[in-house]
């Protein structure tokens, strides 16, 4: 209990409500019944002003009765269901969907054309359009096995790995900076996104791909890909500015482990932090035992990383602005040691006071005498304590006549900084701007003890109860308890929860991933609530299914390759998504599946796909993190420097540089992935604002004007095989009668318009680009085409895959 | 072009689509979600439709000014004659009772202002001489004396200026109004933030995100300049009529194609969408136009004066968007020039030149606004907010600054329901921290709710498991500042 004076020191009456909000994300209303929400938060708010009474009712109360939670009891092993429509089963998953609509008297969908199914099939599983020769080769192929032959192929594309690692970048709240307002690059994190798209190409089973992003340092020492993995927890939003690092590692702790909950177990286990779980037997004392096994994880980013082409590449770049600025930074170091020892104290004066006891323990005591809390706040100050530049504000705040202490000495030193500060500036462009030689990653600084953990009245770090162990939530444990081995650096404890987590025994784990995959292809989970498994929850559509799928998914070695075989191969997946008067009266929202769910194609796939219409795509896996050219009234200044290699400009979404504070303008309207919190799910909203983007991008426009230019390139000045190749890029398909006809008599139409501009004397058309051969064009009816194109590009058929 | 297909009337088409409109697919619009709970099938087709309030309505907009930077309110409208005595001496301990030992940093000696004060105006609201046009409308204003707030370093505490948390993740205030209301023109965004420097503020656009509501609930920045939109401008060299024809060559495409999908409403939404876009094209730099706004109007706004001249460019905009109906304006004041360096409000050193700055930056077009409104009767459903991420410390620092100050500090509202020249709470005798009753942000975001018709406990949204609301589980209206 000594440490727990520490804490206990300082608590000072600040009010409750003040001090959970202070603690990290701020204690919320579980609304199991929303209607009454309105008199439940009131209550709510009421109670926390007032505290006590009604939060110190039994925070460690146990799950008494085993919970009867359909997400908690033990994965089954359905029958198969006997169908009428036996034909149609292809695979076991049907026959679990067909029953449903028997039930009903409903009748599946047929199969949708071949094109199409390719097109649909491409883009769930690499995220971009196919190509005209990839349509018509398998439209064309009519051995028996084509099916299996076009999943075969597009999951041995590398696209697989960048396409699943988008979707599980999106949970893991990935982002190359910081945020807060001075969202510092991270510049390694890049690392982890490559491992994703690895590992899902390698297909490493999931239960190892779930180990190594929770403890990959513990459980694979040495191995570099492992710790890499450890960035999953790395993620989270990180004030580097924070003046209290007890406060910061209690909302570090907070964050990890509320996203583990949510990502791996589809649990909302953050409500318990407050209080117990409103809805769902998970107890106040159950959710810090979780947040136990955390307890001494500590972010590490200057872990010199393998040496290969890249780092070596950076290195040399880096050694050009090392080298011009050898001189100013060590003119600025010798005026900072003049002053080192005072300005450390000065600034350490500055951090909240728990924080200071134990960061004069730095200077006072030995580190063996420190406690592993010392460890994790003197680990955490050094990034930020011993900068130079921080260190300044000692000389700045002495330079004033007016000020206390005030030394003519320190002015003058000030000012000689500073000057040497501006001097350095003009160096910045020398210094790379993407890339690394280090690995970050999370691990416990060598040491095996661990920080106690205690129950937190309120959620207040400040008011620590009984002092808690690592632990299982009992109602979904089944009786698992963690096995916890030190290793000579390692706490263990991060290695008993991966095991647990990834274990056949555990009722969440298999089910909450193949229903993300399920909602992938489906647009809806089969739990439409993807991240939440509780009662608060959807139920599953299809019990048996999600089930059956889970069950499967185990007894193949957790592959996820096979999980998405078998859903592309189904007769479900591969149902047309014509619309049905009959299907649409029984079941208006589609819940049982009789037609296949069109879906509007996401930020990246939008963008990726005309990028691949284009040719303009740079067809690379992996590496730094690339910053393609933003609009120029975005006034992003510093924050985002255009990347010098064009090519990069043209790489795949999920390499453009996340930088929390500036979303990618040309992604940002389509709904992409919010990084400050795991996200669970892209919305489809439809706004103005996309039309815009789509319709008056200098970029998006200028990818039309490569695309015309490719399909002259590739059929000549026929007006009518443009078209159908147009379309064969962007649909999959030849534009029928009407269509051609509403499309030729446009290029008349514009033609003449163009013609009007061009006489009035202001020539200004566009031509198509990628162009060798221009002489026996018209100038005019390719600027048509042109324009042409760019309809074609923004219209409802390419956004969606049908 | 047509812009509108024949068949639609103008009327119908603003019923039917809003601004913002929506596919089925939002993920927190699930049953259960409370607010959303009566009028489903309509809201998922059209999430920024207009939305009925809880209660009449007092105000229609909100302007809500953030002081960035954080000013020393004891040098603009905290008067406290025993600061000046007191100036010079160590801060005597009773004033620092309930203060965290060092979240205050090195806590210099009391610094007096070395400003001069008045009383103005029939409600006798004090001001310093840093603000002589606005002190002119003091009895537009209700002041708010005992504001409170929690964080020692600008980012957490202007987060939690904006959305309620210390952390990101939840929507900023514009964001729920938007959410709740909907929009009043579908020509343009319900919510808007306005900026008059020449980047972005910092942090950026964390500041007005949606967080977990729908992106297309989300702040819209307005960018210095002509062009107040990204992408709101022709490609380059495609000439009007030109991209009118490509536009009408869509529409016909869509359509003829949307007849396979006659129940599809996400499909029509984005056939309509194109068509709002090219209203907006149309709408949006007209109202940052100022070209027709009068020489006295500009005047009256600062805009012949160098050092208040973008900012009040940046007003008079606020004040053309609440004559266009939108909800929700986020002004963030730009940085000026101190001493050689792009400072804010926040003076830690040089307090004099910053804040002298600073205050000629805002003060006449404050003033100008009110003024404005009120002539043009928009004052009474209108809500202009002055606010900041927190105060600035009674002692001071580096011998002629400020530190920063979450424990007592003023803000204030003016406009409609607003109890106007009052003022509600107070600081201690030398303006540290607040005495009595104090009001944190989330009571000001339940009281700027409640001024737009909104139940700040029944505007709620489903995440997570949870029903959130913009209060997070704290606010109380302030009924003391309303009429």
């Amino acid at each position: 209990m000594k440490k727990n004076r520490t804490y206990l020191a300082f608590v000072l009456g600040v009010s409750i409500a003040a001090a959970a909000v202070a603690a990290g994300e701020p204690p919320a209303v579980d609304a199991a019944v929303s209607a009454a929400a309105a008199d439940a938060t009131k209550a709510e708010a009421g109670a926390a002003k007032q505290a006590d009474a009604k939060l110190s009712t039994s925070p460690s109360s146990p799950a008494t009765k085993p919970s009867q939670l359909w997400s908690y009891q033990p994965v089954q092993n359905p029958t198969v269901p006997t169908v009428k429509n036996k034909q149609w089963v292809r695979t076991p998953i049907d026959a679990f969907v067909l029953a449903k609509l028997e039930a009903k008297g409903i009748k599946p969908s047929p199969a949708a054309d071949r094109a199409a199914y390719v097109r649909r099939a491409t883009l769930d599983v690499w995220g971009v359009i196919p190509t005209p020769e990839e349509v018509k080769a398998f439209v064309n192929d009519r051995s028996p096995d084509a099916y299996e032959k076009l999943a075969d192929r597009l999951l041995a594309s590398p696209h697989y790995g960048e396409r699943q690692a988008r979707r599980w970048l999106d949970l893991a709240r990935y982002a190359d900076s910081a945020g807060f307002q001075g969202d510092e690059t991270r510049p390694s994190m890049w690392r982890y996104r490559d491992y994703l798209i690895n590992s899902f190409n390698e297909d490493k089973p999931y239960t190892r791909f779930v180990q190594e992003q929770l403890a990959g340092d513990e459980l694979y020492p040495g191995d570099q890909s492992a710790l890499v993995a450890t960035d999953f927890l790395r993620g989270y939003p990180d004030n580097r500015n924070s003046r209290d690092l007890v406060q910061k590692k209690y909302q570090v702790t907070t964050d990890i482990t509320d996203t583990v909950g949510q990502v791996f177990l589809a649990q909302t286990v953050g409500c318990a932090r407050c209080h117990n779980h409103k809805t769902d037997k998970i107890s106040q004392k159950e959710y810090y035992q979780l947040q136990a096994f955390f307890s001494n994880v500590s972010a590490v980013d200057d872990i010199p990383a393998a040496k290969g082409e890249q780092e070596v590449a950076y290195e040399k770049a880096n050694a050009k602005w090392d080298d011009a600025t050898k001189d100013i930074r060590a003119q600025q170091k010798a005026i900072i040691d003049s002053v080192r020892d005072k300005a450390k104290l000065y600034n350490m004066d500055r951090y909240s006071q728990a924080t200071q006891l134990s960061l004069k323990k730095a200077y006072d005591v030995p580190e063996s005498q420190w406690t592993s809390q010392d460890r994790w706040v003197i680990h955490h100050y050094g990034e930020y304590g011993n900068d130079d530049d921080v260190l300044s504000a000692y000389l700045q705040d002495h330079s004033n006549k007016n000020a206390e202490g005030y030394d003519p000495a320190y002015a003058e030193k000030y000012a000689a900084y500073k000057k040497l500060q501006d001097e350095l500036k003009k160096f910045d462009k020398l210094k790379p701007a993407t890339g690394s030689d280090t690995v970050t990653a999370m691990t416990e600084l060598g040491h095996a003890d661990a920080p106690p953990t205690y129950l937190l009245f309120g959620g207040d770090f400040e008011r620590p109860l009984d002092e808690v162990q690592p632990d299982f939530p009992a109602a979904m444990a089944n009786g698992a308890k963690p096995n916890i081995v030190p290793t000579a650096t390692s706490s263990g404890r991060r290695t008993a929860l991966a095991n647990w987590i990834a274990s056949p025994q555990n009722p969440l784990t298999a089910r909450v991933f193949v229903n993300r995959v399920w909602d992938q292809y489906f647009g809806k989970g089969i739990v439409e609530t993807v991240s939440d498994f509780g009662k608060a929850g959807q139920k599953p559509s299809n019990p048996e299914l999600l089930d059956y799928l889970a069950d499967n998914f185990v007894k193949q070695g957790w592959s996820a390759k096979k999980l998405h075989r078998e859903i592309l191969l189904s007769s479900v997946y591969r149902e047309s998504s014509a619309y049905r008067a009959d299907a649409f009266k029984a079941d208006p929202d589609n819940k049982l599946l009789a037609v296949f769910p069109r879906q509007r194609l996401d930020a990246e796939e939008i963008r990726d796909s005309l990028l691949v219409a284009s040719g303009e795509l740079t067809d690379k896996v992996g590496g730094p993190s690339v910053f393609p050219p933003v609009p120029s009234n975005l006034a992003a200044g510093n924050a985002w420097q255009v990347s010098k290699n064009p090519e990069d400009w043209n790489r795949r979404s999920l390499y453009i540089f996340t930088r929390r504070s500036i979303p990618y303008p040309l992604l940002e309207p389509f709904d992409m992935a919010n990084a400050q919190q795991a996200h669970s799910k892209r919305d489809v909203t439809t706004t103005p604002l996309q039309a815009l983007t789509l319709f008056n991008s200098d970029v998006v426009f200028g990818w039309s004007k490569a695309l015309a230019g490719r399909v002259i390139r590739e059929e000549g000045s026929n007006s009518s095989a443009q078209l159908d190749r147009l379309y064969e890029i962007l649909y999959a398909r030849t534009p029928d009668k009407l269509e051609k006809a509403t499309l030729l008599s446009f290029l008349d139409s514009q033609e003449k318009v163009l013609k009007e501009q061009a006489l009035s004397g202001k020539l200004t058309i566009n031509v198509p680009t990628g162009l060798k051969e221009t002489k026996n064009l018209d100038p005019i009816r390719v600027a048509a085409f042109v324009d042409l194109t760019h309809a074609v590009v923004n219209s409802n058929e390419f956004a969606y895959r049908f | 072009m047509k812009i509108i297909d024949k068949k639609t009337t103008r009327r119908e088409l603003l019923v039917n689509a809003g601004l913002g409109l929506g596919g089925a697919a939002l993920s927190g619009f699930l049953p259960g979600g409370g607010f959303f709970g009566a009028a489903r099938a309509a809201d998922l087709v059209d999430p920024l439709a207009p939305k009925p309030t809880h209660f009449p309505p007092k105000v229609k907009s909100v302007i809500w000014l953030h002081m960035d930077g954080a000013p020393s309110t004891l040098d603009l409208y905290d008067y406290k004659p025993e600061l000046i005595k007191l100036a010079g001496q160590e801060v005597p301990a009773s004033f620092m009772k309930g203060i965290k030992e060092g979240v205050r940093g090195s806590t210099g000696k009391l610094f007096a202002t070395q400003r001069s004060w008045k009383q103005y105006g029939d409600s006798g609201a004090w001001f310093s001489d840093l603000l002589p046009n606005l002190s002119q409308h003091a009895d537009k204003l209700a002041f708010i004396k005992s504001s409170t707030t929690i964080g020692a370093t600008h980012d957490i505490s202007v987060l939690k200026l904006n959305t309620g948390d210390l952390n990101p993740g939840r929507p900023s205030l514009g964001s729920w109004v938007q959410y709740a209301l909907g929009s009043a023109n579908p020509d343009l965004p319900a919510y808007v933030v306005l900026y008059n420097d020449k980047k972005e503020p910092r942090g950026g656009s964390i500041n007005w995100s949606s967080g977990f509501l729908p992106a297309v609930y989300q702040g819209i920045a307005f960018r210095p300049g002509d062009s107040p939109i990204l992408h709101l401008t022709r490609p380059d060299l495609v000439a009007d009529t030109e991209q009118r024809g490509t536009l009408d060559l869509l529409n016909r495409l869509n359509q003829q194609r949307a007849t396979r999908y006659p129940e599809d409403t996400e499909l029509q939404a984005r056939i309509r969408s194109y068509q709002l876009a090219a209203r907006m094209e149309v709408a949006a730099p007209e109202a940052v136009d100022l070209s027709k706004e009068t020489d006295a109007i500009k005047e009256l706004y600062g805009l012949n004066d160098d050092g208040s001249k973008s900012y009040g460019q940046t007003l008079l905009r606020a004040r053309r968007l609440v004559e266009r109906g939108v909800r929700f304006i986020q002004v963030v004041s730009g940085p000026v020039d101190v001493d050689g360096d792009s400072k804010n409000w926040d003076g830690h050193n040089n307090l004099e030149e910053n804040h002298g700055k600073n205050a000629r930056q805002v003060d006449k077009p404050i003033a100008g606004l009110l003024a404005d409104l009120q002539s043009r009767g928009l004052l009474d459903s209108t809500l202009v907010v002055w606010t900041s991420e927190f105060g600035r410390t009674s002692f001071g620092q580096s011998g002629n600054g400020r530190d920063h100050n979450p424990w007592g500090y003023t803000q204030w509202l003016a406009g409609g329901g607003v109890k106007a020249g009052t003022t509600f709470g107070e600081t201690d005798e030398i303006g540290l921290q607040a005495q009595g009753k104090k009001v944190d942000t989330y009571d000001l975001t339940a009281t700027v709710l409640y001024l737009m018709g909104l139940d700040h406990l029944k505007t709620t949204f489903l995440h997570n498991g949870r029903s959130e609301r913009p209060t997070v589980v704290y606010g109380e209206v302030v009924k003391e500042l309303l009429i």
